[in-house]
């Protein structure tokens, strides 16, 4: 019994010590990879990884944080662990970051050019902190051309057919007129800030997104009365606000192109990949542009868009960043679909089909294209699920599809609005 | 064997009458066996709460008083989220004692009860994030997909717009209590199960025979001498349990009714995600202060044994018959009510990804193209060996550093021994939320390397009190003779602690189980502490949520993959688990 006991003891207690520390040992180790942590996952983090497998300096080791990736940044800044490279969802983190001196400076490529004022958001005190890798194409209506013979060209016809599908969707004759992600906040944030950029100057809204002007005032209820018009319709979203509040961005994908219960999404361009994937039949969705007031006219363009920052004391990093702005890393994505270069000396015949070669077009030409206002605005107000503009633009749908008058709607969120942004101007 | 009894004399001379823990070494040398795991206390959980104390009540540090406190909980919907935190710690324990004790007494002495039990004891085992998953295809608000809403709407007639929503924000608190009572009704069973077994039979026989109606029965012959305790015992598990509810909340709550389904842990999670900030510090300090003054009322009522020492003879042959037919019915009716969730998850995961974002599991034809998505994706094997691998090494060291840590606290008796234990609950119960920030702090002094070791090292941590506890009462359990046996025949402390151990080989596998389980099931400690070099499981999971519906076909499939092993290692192991608790059990 003592023979194989002592044995048994002496395994199990080199098991004991020797266990962790080669396990942990086992996790680090190998060449020092350039580590990027993304805001991407999935799908559009594999097209990432096709990217970086293109990196001719070496390894590069790139992990998602996702949605939650301040917080990623923020723990992994106190454990002393902090990447050489991060892709940041919105311009006000790195606003954030540079002010409390945690990024480096980066240079883009020399032939990189990116549309008028995009560049000046990402250098708060003059110095260029960020790059824009990807671009969001944030202005546009997506359907299906056989459900729908001729879109609405100017605001007040979208109302209209609105009411007229709406109307007929309630009698149990057709589509809803209308599919909206309500449960992703940004959804709607997106819809009011299309409406905004009408309604608005481009130094008003600047100033709106720089904390400098009032949220109780014209603009901004204009717009919310505007929302209001439309979001009110009865029957304007199926199964109703209620159940338009618990639908995911990409089910409203699902149920314009596939179950076809309403006729009418707003989307970005990513839109597009959800509805390969989910169409039926041979027919693709068209687009038409966020429409304004004036008939004839675009509405200003809104993009959104995704940044790399190095942080600083990585040399790696900042060559990193650097490679990302040359027009043929990104070849790879751009190639596969779902991709918009912010670079618009990328030629839009590079793209391969004819609906990204127009978005790129657009992109290109706009004279003064308005970057997303939420994704400026700095934390807790820029919203996040159940928190800041997210959770105030839900709680206006609810209000103005429930059964709130309009007009008190508008009152309660610019209320909201104002005391959120007062909020965060004092934890300054 | 007998003649060796000369040579022990000596020992029973050092032993002392036969009192619990008087056969073990004496604190001296051995106290140094308790390093390990003080330091790992100390540094990850006593310092951090003394940081979270000290930063909610300054800012940089000056002192600021009871300012944070002020804002914290005169914020919009601080209020609710504290209601809703204290009616998930009343209510939900009180629906999963009733229905424990209910389900245990009817599926008692029968042929089926095994079986039964088995099926309500298989949820405990499955992450809380597969649950949530399950319980949310379930609920989906189009009657198209979710069973549960068409079923609503069938039976109240109601028309699309106006069917009952149960992710909406009315219903979503009802909606995620009744994923977490599927998830912990087995653990209350098993409890009641082995409360009910170690009643002596002769005791209703008794009451019986003296006139006593049935009710005399429950209450004199099961109430008095044992049910109270148990039903303590089950109720603070539970209680301390509903901390978990953020995993649930993060997995099932839309993101528009997040604020609906709102606890205070996910309230200090959104205050300070992985950070400390004054008024995340505040709620943190009153959610702990809550937390320690529960678990302390709940020790006030097991402050004796529990359960009582087992008797000396084996228990009398049980005579009495099994319950009656109606009773065994809800039983079996109840087991299979508990497997419809899983099932649901299996069918629709057994769907293609599209047809499983847009129509019902009912109506489309069976495929297994989402497995092949899941199986085919890099990142989950990635994350399945990262899993696997962490796991080992958390368990294995907690297995270790408990052992040591426990050797020398069986030792311990009278009012050391209770203090230990209600420190070593109190370390068991704290939630990690809390301390987040300060966590990171502390792992930024010294392991600023790699970071999936600072996350082995927060669950380290989180596990090693609660299996000290279990290894210590278990070793102070243990017969006064088998401790001789095992001092004789060791020459040094650890043949000693080996021998031991062996003898108590349920708490051993009891521990390892609960651990390696705890560590592959968990969300919430990957979200706040893992680092770029490896995700685990729960946070591979959460990641595909973000697109719930669209992804439900591959979420499904994924939340199966990961069930498999920590269902099988439960049943499995589920006699261990069940004798190692309860001899070793919350005293």
């Amino acid at each position: 019994m003592t023979g194989p006991g002592r044995l048994g003891r002496r395994t199990l207690l080199r098991a004991a010590v020797a266990a962790p520390v080669a396990g942990l040992a086992g996790c680090s180790g190998g060449a020092t990879p350039v580590r990027v942590v993304v805001v991407w996952s999935a799908e559009e983090l594999a097209r990432f990884r096709a990217v970086l497998r293109g990196y001719p300096a070496g390894p590069v080791q790139a992990t998602s944080a996702g949605d939650d990736i301040d917080a990623f940044l923020n723990a992994r800044r106190l454990a002393g662990t902090s990447p050489d490279v991060a892709i940041l969802p919105r311009p006000g983190l790195v606003t954030a970051y540079a002010r409390r001196g945690w990024l480096a400076q980066v240079e883009p490529a020399a032939s990189y050019r990116t549309p008028t004022g995009l560049a000046d958001l990402l250098a708060p005190d003059g110095r260029r902190h960020g790059v824009w890798v990807k671009a969001a194409h944030k202005s546009l209506f997506w359907y299906l051309p056989s459900r729908l013979p001729t879109p609405p060209a100017t605001w007040d016809e979208l109302v209209a057919l609105t009411r007229r599908l709406g109307a007929r969707a309630r009698a149990g004759a057709g589509p809803a007129p209308l599919a909206i992600g309500a449960a992703d906040g940004w959804v709607l944030t997106d819809w009011f800030e299309n409406v905004l950029a009408d309604l608005t100057d481009p130094q008003e809204y600047d100033a709106l997104a720089r904390g400098a002007a009032d949220w109780q005032g014209r603009p901004v209820r204009a717009a919310l009365l505007r929302l209001a018009e439309l979001w009110g319709v009865p029957g304007a979203f199926p199964g109703g606000g209620r159940r338009a509040l618990l639908t995911q961005f990409q089910e409203s994908v699902i149920q314009v192109v596939r179950r076809r219960e309403a006729v009418l999404l707003y989307g970005a361009d990513f839109t597009d990949s959800v509805a390969r994937t989910f169409r039926h039949g041979p027919e693709q969705p068209a687009t038409f542009r966020f429409p304004g007031a004036r008939s004839g006219v675009d509405g200003p363009l809104l993009v959104g868009g995704d940044v790399a920052v190095a942080f600083a004391g990585s040399t790696a990093g900042v060559r990193l960043v650097q490679w990302l702005t040359e027009v043929p890393s990104f070849g790879p994505w751009r190639r596969s679909g779902g991709y918009l270069s912010p670079d618009v000396s990328v030629p839009p015949w590079d793209y391969p089909d004819a609906m990204t070669q127009l978005l790129a077009t657009e992109l290109r030409q706009a004279a003064s294209p308005r970057f997303d206002l939420s994704d400026r605005l700095p934390a807790p107000f820029t919203g996040s699920d159940g928190i800041g503009i997210w959770r105030i633009m839900q709680d206006f749908f609810a209000d103005v599809t429930g059964a709130v008058p309009p007009a008190e709607a508008v009152r309660r969120t610019m209320v909201a609005l104002a005391r959120a942004a007062r909020d965060t101007e004092r934890a300054r | 064997m007998s003649r060796r009894v000369l040579g022990e004399v000596a020992v029973l001379d050092d032993v002392g009458p036969p009192r619990r823990g008087r056969a073990y070494p004496a604190v001296g040398a051995t106290s140094a066996l308790l390093l390990p795991a003080a330091l790992l206390l100390g540094f990850l959980l006593l310092v951090p709460v003394l940081l979270t104390l000290y930063a909610s009540v300054t800012t940089d540090g000056r002192w600021v008083g009871a300012a944070h406190f002020r804002a914290a909980l005169g914020a919009p919907g601080a209020g609710a989220a504290v209601g809703r935190t204290l009616l998930w710690a009343l209510l939900v324990p009180a629906v999963v004692t009733a229905l424990g004790y209910l389900l245990a007494a009817a599926s008692r002495r029968s042929a089926e009860g095994g079986l039964v039990r088995l099926i309500l004891v298989l949820p405990i085992a499955v992450p809380l994030v597969t649950a949530g998953v399950a319980f949310r295809l379930a609920y989906d608000p189009d009657p198209a997909r979710g069973l549960v809403t068409l079923i609503a709407g069938a039976l109240t007639g109601a028309s699309a717009e106006t069917v009952p929503l149960l992710l909406g924000p009315r219903l979503v608190t009802v909606a995620l209590m009744s994923a977490f009572v599927w998830a912990w009704v087995g653990l209350a069973v098993v409890v009641f199960r082995a409360a009910l077994d170690a009643v002596p039979p002769s005791l209703a026989d008794a009451v019986r025979a003296f006139g006593g109606s049935r009710r005399d029965v429950l209450w004199d012959a099961q109430w008095r001498p044992l049910l109270l305790r148990t039903v303590a015992v089950v109720f603070a598990l539970v209680a301390l349990g509903t901390s978990r509810t953020f995993d649930l909340i993060l997995i099932m709550a839309p993101g528009s009714v997040r604020d609906e389904a709102s606890v205070l842990a996910l309230r200090i999670w959104q205050t300070s995600p992985g950070t400390t900030t004054g008024e995340g510090a505040a709620l943190g300090v009153v959610w702990l202060a809550a937390v320690v003054a529960g678990m302390l009322v709940a020790a006030l009522f097991v402050r004796q044994a529990w359960p009582p020492p087992w008797p000396a003879e084996p228990p009398e042959t049980d005579a009495t018959p099994p319950p009656p037919r109606r009773v065994r019915l809800l039983a079996a009716g109840a087991a299979i009510a508990w497997l419809i969730p899983l099932g649901m998850l299996v069918a629709t995961s057994l769907h293609h990804p599209v047809d499983a974002a847009t129509r019902g599991w009912w109506s489309a034809p069976p495929s297994v193209a989402s497995y092949a998505t899941v199986l085919r994706d890099v990142d989950l094997w990635r994350s399945l060996l990262f899993t696997l691998l962490l796991a080992t090494v958390v368990t294995v060291t907690v297995l270790g550093v408990a052992l040591l840590a426990a050797y020398p606290l069986a030792w311990l008796t009278g009012s050391a021994a209770q203090s230990t234990g209600l420190l070593l609950m109190a370390a068991t119960v704290v939630p990690v939320q809390v301390i987040a920030g300060p966590v990171n702090e502390v792992l930024g002094w010294g392991f600023s390397s790699g970071t999936s070791r600072g996350l082995a090292l927060v669950h380290m941590a989180l596990g090693v009190p609660f299996a000290v506890l279990v290894l210590r009462n278990a070793f102070a359990d243990l017969p006064a003779e088998q401790v001789r046996h095992a001092r004789l025949g060791g020459r040094h402390w650890w043949g000693t602690l080996v021998r031991l151990a062996r003898h108590n080989r349920p708490a051993v596998v009891a521990v390892c189980v609960l651990e390696f389980v705890r560590v592959w099931n968990d969300l919430v400690v990957g979200l706040l502490f893992s680092g770029t070099d490896g995700a685990p499981l729960g946070l591979f999971l959460y990641g595909q949520t973000r697109h719930f519906v669209a992804n439900s076909g591959a979420l499904a499939a994924g939340s199966v993959l990961a069930s498999v092993l920590p269902m099988l290692l439960v049943v499995l192991a589920r006699r261990q688990l069940v004798a190692g608790l309860v001899s070793g059990g919350i005293r």
